[in-house]
């Protein structure tokens, strides 16, 4: 050990005096200053601390904004007794056999009242992460769609929301309270 | 040990870091006291600085900002877990080079193997502060280096932080990652906005102040702005805030369906994201510029949370097309899937900075973080539960991530090394706080 240490030293001695030779001994001496900030915006918080802005970008070019096709406002939609929830197995889109009869009554009611616009809110319990759940809530919230659609519902009737696991109707950590917002549910809407 | 050798043995350590900054411990004898530092991991041992009040020496220093900068660059060094903080008591007065002198001479005695001497300049509504780093293992006291950064004075904190950045790049040959900031989730159920705070957890300021559900930040590679999920419109679709400038967020993506979690393309100038306007969520990339839009994948399944290598070659994502969701990845065109993960659960890949490892999120009861090699090899467990631990961000450097975890009871931010140890607290707080993205430097 004693040998190999004393190699290693050498060794070292010999890498860092070359590499060192001529910029060791003299200090670095360099200045760098950031920029004022030009024109930023001090938004200050609860905190009162004052952002830090870098100097402004040039500004990019004009947004790609992606026009929205006709997407109702979800807060325009109301829920209604008569149209109830269905639920989900963890990590599941698939509509369990009991949830296809709570289905079917939904779509009985949706075809004799043709006059309300339906929207299809596909949620998940807190377990996995963000990202994930939003598209689970999606896939929960179009499968329900479909079957709705095999069942004689017109698809233009309906909008599907995911609100991942942000919107959960129980808050408690547990397999009781998980069941229960692991759903769809619908609200409705005159035309 | 001689005093020669001593010299040479601080000028080793340092090269041996620079010429070996992805790995090798370096283990040298000076003054019989170890210098060994070790870039890449935790739990070993430490160069010791000594860090004492900042000196002023023009203006006047109404808010003690000599001792409060001291204590944040202080904080930054241990932070790196290259540095161990020793012996700086007092300040230094100034232009009195016995008095400095004497005061190395007192930290050496004291264990320190290098001392930074801050030197503070209150100008109006600058301040100027200038570093001077010492090689106190030598009796010559030599000095390595030196530089100033000047701030508005209302910014005086990153002062601390750029010094601290410096000094991990002067041992390292790589700047730290002091002057970053973490963008975040914070709030209640139903209601949550993004804030963005210094790395550390100080100075947190709103980013979005619009009242709905904002989610999933992140940061773009030139540290400006931050693309994120808003629920503002009523759908969640797909915004870009600009922190540090007057300006209203862009809208990037509002298409029918869920426009969600963004990953940039490391030139800054794509967006991958998830879609499902085309029936299920997909994964598209958007050039920012033009607003053309890709489609990269074509399954039934869910394919969403891309993650650009630092080449700009490859994106991982996630997909439940085998079952549980994996990470896979794919060329940047959208061709040759191939998994990377197998067994369990995984999600929120997010590929390191220097491009080897990704890192995400495995679920066994709880949620743990994980790491594998870029080409599917040793995976490993970086955090050990027993709650939830989930949602990790790299540093710029690809030495330390940040996560989220519920061990306090609230979900609050942590960060630890990249190995998984020296875990400790960013956020803390009654709100929650979540989706932490860090910052590349800031400009």
């Amino acid at each position: 050990m004693v040998t190999r240490s004393k190699q290693l030293i050498v060794v070292s001695l010999v890498i860092g005096l070359a590499a060192f030779a001529g910029c060791a001994k003299r200090p670095a001496t360099t200045a760098a200053s950031a920029p004022a900030p030009t024109g930023a915006a001090t938004t200050t918080g609860g905190t009162g601390a004052a952002v830090t802005p870098p100097p402004a970008a040039t500004p990019p070019p004009a947004p790609p904004t992606a026009a929205p096709a006709a997407r109702p406002s979800p807060k325009e939609f109301t829920a209604i007794p008569e149209l109830k929830p269905i639920y989900f197995d963890f990590d599941k889109y698939d509509i369990r056999p009991a949830d296809a009869k709570v289905l079917d009554a939904n779509a009985t009611w949706l075809k004799s009242n043709a006059q309300q616009l339906v929207l299809i809110e596909g949620h998940c319990d807190e377990r996995g992460t963000n990202e994930y759940n939003l598209a689970l809530g999606e896939r929960r919230a179009k499968s329900t769609m479909n079957y709705l659609v095999s069942q004689g519902v017109q698809a233009s009737r309906i909008t599907i929301i995911s609100y991942g696991e942000e919107r959960p109707v129980c808050t408690q950590h547990n397999e009781e309270c998980w069941s229960k917002n692991r759903r769809a549910q619908f609200l409705v809407k005159p035309r | 040990m001689t005093r020669a050798h001593a010299v040479a043995a601080l000028a080793v350590a340092i090269t041996f870091a620079l010429l070996f900054s992805l790995g090798r411990p370096v283990v040298l004898r000076a003054q019989g006291v170890d210098v060994f530092l070790n870039v890449t991991g935790g739990g070993t041992k430490k160069l010791n600085i000594a860090v004492p009040e900042f000196t002023v020496v023009a203006g006047a220093d109404t808010a003690g900002a000599g001792k409060q900068l001291a204590a944040v660059t202080g904080d930054d060094l241990t932070f790196s877990q290259l540095f161990a903080v020793v012996a700086g008591t007092g300040s230094i007065p100034a232009n009195n080079p016995a008095a400095l002198k004497q005061s190395w001479t007192d930290f050496a005695a004291a264990g320190a193997h290098a001392g930074l001497h801050g030197l503070l300049s209150f100008r109006g509504d600058r301040t100027e502060a200038e570093m001077r780093l010492y090689d106190l293992t030598t009796p010559e006291q030599r000095l390595i280096a030196s530089k100033k950064f000047e701030m508005p004075a209302a910014q005086a904190r990153r002062l601390a932080h750029k010094i601290a950045d410096e000094i991990v790049l002067q041992f390292t040959g790589e700047p730290g990652v002091a002057d970053t900031k973490v963008a975040y989730v914070s709030g209640k159920v139903g209601a949550k906005e993004i804030l963005m705070s210094d790395y550390d957890g100080q100075s947190p300021t709103p980013v979005t102040r619009n009242g709905s559900i904002n989610l999933m930040p992140m940061w773009s590679p030139d540290a400006r702005s931050l693309a994120y999920t808003s629920f503002a419109q009523g759908y969640p679709d797909l915004y870009r805030a600009f922190p540090f400038e007057r300006r209203a967020p862009q809208t990037l993506a509002a298409f029918i369906g869920i426009n969600s979690s963004p990953g940039w393309s490391p030139d800054g100038k794509s967006l991958a994201m998830t879609l499902s306007k085309d029936g299920n969520p997909e994964i598209y990339v958007l050039t920012v510029a033009t607003g053309t839009l890709k489609r990269l994948t074509r399954h039934a399944g869910i394919d969403t949370e891309p993650t650009w290598s630092p080449s700009g070659r490859e994106i991982a994502f996630i997909s439940d097309r085998g079952g549980p969701p994996h990470v896979f990845v794919m060329d940047a065109e959208g061709a040759n899937v191939r998994p990377l993960t197998s067994g369990g659960r995984h999600t929120q890949p997010r590929w390191s900075p220097k491009g080897d490892v990704v890192v995400y999120t495995m679920r066994q009861g709880t949620h743990d973080i994980w790491a594998v090699n870029a080409d599917g090899s040793n995976p490993r467990r970086l955090t050990q539960g027993p709650t939830d631990n989930q949602g990790s961000t790299w540093a710029p450097n690809g030495r330390h991530l940040m996560f989220q975890s519920n061990r306090s009871g609230t979900w609050q931010i942590y960060s630890m090394l990249a190995d998984g140890s020296a875990q400790t607290p960013v956020t803390r707080g009654t709100l929650e706080s979540t989706s932490p993205s860090w910052s590349p430097r800031l400009p």
